[in-house]
């Protein structure tokens, strides 16, 4: 009996270990050094990303455009070495606030890049302004995070308003909306920002909205319930706002009940955007969404970017591999002819930068320390064996908060 | 009445065919805990493992060979997984249910890691088979062929296990293990080839869930932990241990996840466990479930 007992315990003791060696191990940051030995001159860098859980393909994208740009630049950003501590962000700010905590406090990063989470993103602030230490977000949309007073929080991606606004100034004019439109989107801070832009676009170009759905995040696995509702409608066409599994759900079930011959999806461009693409596979053809890139983008820029992309990590890139190239990019520009680290001299840099020329989404410049950029209409059309956002026209250029301006 | 109806077909027709996919989910998740009393909650992983079988084996073409052989190799691994699961489990038999609940999530998180190594974190999709593929019309609306074809295995399975519990000799044995074990062992039976052999066909079954719901619901990493709450919610609601409990409980919570939402998309996220709620609140032992004394 006591052998029996002992190996049941052992047995309870590695299922526990194995379990907690697979799960926990994501969460311990890893130190990466690239270029030379430090010293005092080298920058540190803290590279925020979901490592695990539902954001991790965008982490390994971001990952990917970081490394991308170092590459190309000798590992040095402002002529100075750079040391990376990469740390996991989970999917919740339970994690990922403390990642941050981590990096500045025990790690003391000079400066902290990434973030797809925009509540972790809230969190984020709140530590770097302790600290003074400047953040690039290169991800997080939550429209009001690098307004107001906090000077280190600075973004490279977009807002979620930004993105539906363009998409409701558009259904406002175009053919499609002109029997008025429905807006759904999952039940949570970045689709209702998305919803809230899209209703504001909408109404400012005059279009109608005939109703509006929003569906519980993270546990809605059937559509059909809502997608009844949508046919019924009336609506000419509809937008809404996806990401990860669900985007994948939603268009290949928006197809499947036989929406997508009568009413045309339109979107915020995460819809189709990546790893997310290739699972829709044909259900997404036509598609149209709204983003501040493409890998499709025809300028110079761009086509050296997707080339150096491709031939680094076999695929074409995605907005967050972009979106993190640019943050090199612009920490690049701000260390270099710094004075200090801080986040102040950082800030003071940055401020000063006036347009970004050269960036793969085209030419864009800071407005309330986020983009103001060109905002893109995309079609999702069959290329090669798979599938790409073909660029169908130029929405007009975008500031952080379109709505209030 | 009959416009009612007209306006809600697509969604009751869906709640069937979520349902009979419960029901195939859920029904070994009963068996398992109604007569062996194994609270298994590694479950749900053994349904993701279909669903990843059916990804790995009918990626790119969907063949109906291909769809066919990952049916018949998730049934096998879904029967490994259970006898493994049951060999597991037995030394803790009478330690009460939070140390097997313990040591079957453990080997859930294992499992979901394993699969997370295996395939990545990307969201997959499984294509359905060519003919099942498209959408038909139904009364002016289009409804997806895949979804009607769950709806007839589904049923189809249901009768099969349900006849084998209720008019088989071996289903006649299975039940006598539960009522009474030292009896069945007194005449010469050994119970624990039954208990492994209902754990086996329960796994595999889920495993079949996966794979049958893979056109449906794709294979993503945590698909396994929101089935598994879904069979829970299922076999609270229809009691433990009951076939035509595990029915009538799928069927129950795949109208309330599909005409409930319609008709009450604003609660919608509610609905599920204000049902399971009202069943615990009126019938604390399921609506087919044995005597809590039992239990």
């Amino acid at each position: 009996m006591i052998e029996t007992a002992l190996s049941r315990r052992q047995m309870l003791g590695v299922m526990g270990v194995a379990a907690l060696s697979v799960t926990g191990c994501g969460s311990v940051g890893g130190d990466e050094e690239s270029g030379d030995e430090g010293g005092s001159t080298a920058l540190k860098v803290g590279l925020v990303i979901p490592q695990a859980g539902v954001y991790a393909p965008l982490g390994v994208d971001m990952k990917a455009g970081w490394d991308l740009y170092l590459a190309e630049h000798g590992g040095k950003l402002g002529g100075r070495s750079v040391k990376l501590v990469v740390a996991d962000e989970g999917e919740a700010p339970d994690k990922g606030v403390p990642a941050v905590q981590r990096l500045v406090q025990r790690d003391d990063v000079d400066v902290l890049v990434g973030i797809v989470n925009s509540a972790t993103a809230l969190g984020a602030k709140d530590v770097v302004a302790g600290a003074k230490k400047l953040l690039i977000v290169s991800n997080a949309g939550a429209d009001k995070l690098t307004a107001g007073d906090v000077p280190y929080v600075w973004r490279s991606s977009f807002t979620n308003g930004q993105i539906g606004f363009a998409v409701g100034e558009y259904l406002a004019k175009a053919p499609e909306g002109r029997d008025g439109a429905y807006a759904i989107a999952a039940d949570y801070a970045a689709g209702n920002e998305a919803s809230a832009g899209f209703k504001a676009g909408l109404e400012a170009g005059g279009g109608k909205l005939i109703d509006e759905a929003a569906t519980p995040f993270g546990t809605t696995q059937d559509f059909q319930p809502f997608l009844s509702k949508v046919r019924s409608s009336g609506a000419g066409a509809c937008y809404c706002f996806y990401a990860g599994a669900e985007a994948v759900a939603f268009v290949k079930q928006y197809q499947e009940f036989g929406l997508a011959d009568r009413i045309p999806l339109f979107g915020s461009g995460f819809l189709t955007e990546g790893g997310v693409l290739e699972a829709q596979g044909k259900a997404a053809t036509g598609v149209r969404t709204a983003l501040h890139y493409s890998a499709e983008l025809d300028n110079p820029a761009n086509q050296a970017f997707v080339k150096a992309y491709r031939a680094k990590t076999g695929k074409p890139p995605t907005v967050y591999a972009m979106q993190t190239w640019d943050a090199a990019a612009l920490l690049d520009q701000a260390v270099k002819g710094a004075d200090a680290l801080d986040g102040d001299a950082l800030a003071k840099r940055l401020e000063s930068l006036g347009e970004v020329a050269d960036s793969p989404r085209g030419a864009w410049s800071f407005e309330d320390r986020s983009p103001k950029q060109t905002v893109y209409l995309r079609e999702v059309t069959p290329k090669g064996s798979g599938f790409v956002n073909a660029i169908e026209e130029e929405l007009g250029s975008f500031g952080p908060a379109p709505a209030s301006a | 009445m009959p416009e009612w109806i007209d306006a809600n077909l697509v969604s009751i027709l869906n709640g069937l065919a979520i349902g009979c996919l419960l029901f195939i989910l859920a029904v070994g998740l009963s068996l398992v805990f109604g007569m062996m009393d194994v609270l298994n909650l590694a479950h749900g992983a053994v349904y993701l493992v279909g669903a990843y079988t059916a990804y790995a084996l009918t990626d790119g073409a969907a063949t109906w060979t291909r769809f066919v052989a990952a049916i018949a190799v998730a049934l096998v691994l879904g029967g490994v997984c259970g006898l493994v699961l049951a060999a597991m489990t037995r030394p803790l038999a009478r330690r009460g249910h939070l140390d097997q609940a313990l040591l079957t999530l453990g080997v859930a998180l294992v499992l979901g890691e394993l699969v997370l190594l295996a395939f990545g974190e990307d969201v997959l999709s499984v294509g359905a088979p060519p003919g099942l593929d498209g959408s038909v019309d139904l009364l002016g609306r289009s409804y997806p062929v895949y979804r009607l074809a769950v709806i007839g295995v589904g049923l189809v399975l249901a009768i099969a296990v349900y006849v084998v519990v209720e008019r088989t000799r071996i289903g006649a044995l299975i039940r006598a293990t539960v009522a009474d074990r030292a009896m069945v062992e007194s005449l010469g039976v050994d119970s624990r080839k039954v208990l492994l052999g209902v754990f086996a066909a329960g796994c595999a079954l889920a495993a079949l869930a996966g794979v049958l719901g893979g056109p449906i619901y794709g294979a993503r990493p945590g698909l396994g932990e929101s089935v598994l709450i879904l069979a829970l919610v299922v076999v609270v609601i229809g009691g433990m241990g009951s076939i035509k409990g595990a029915l009538i409980g799928a069927l129950v919570i795949g109208q309330i996840e599909s005409l409930g939402r319609a008709l009450l998309p604003d609660q919608a996220s509610f609905l599920l466990f204000a049902a399971m709620a009202l069943v615990l609140l009126v019938r604390p032992q399921g609506l087919f479930g044995a005597r809590a004394g039992l239990v």
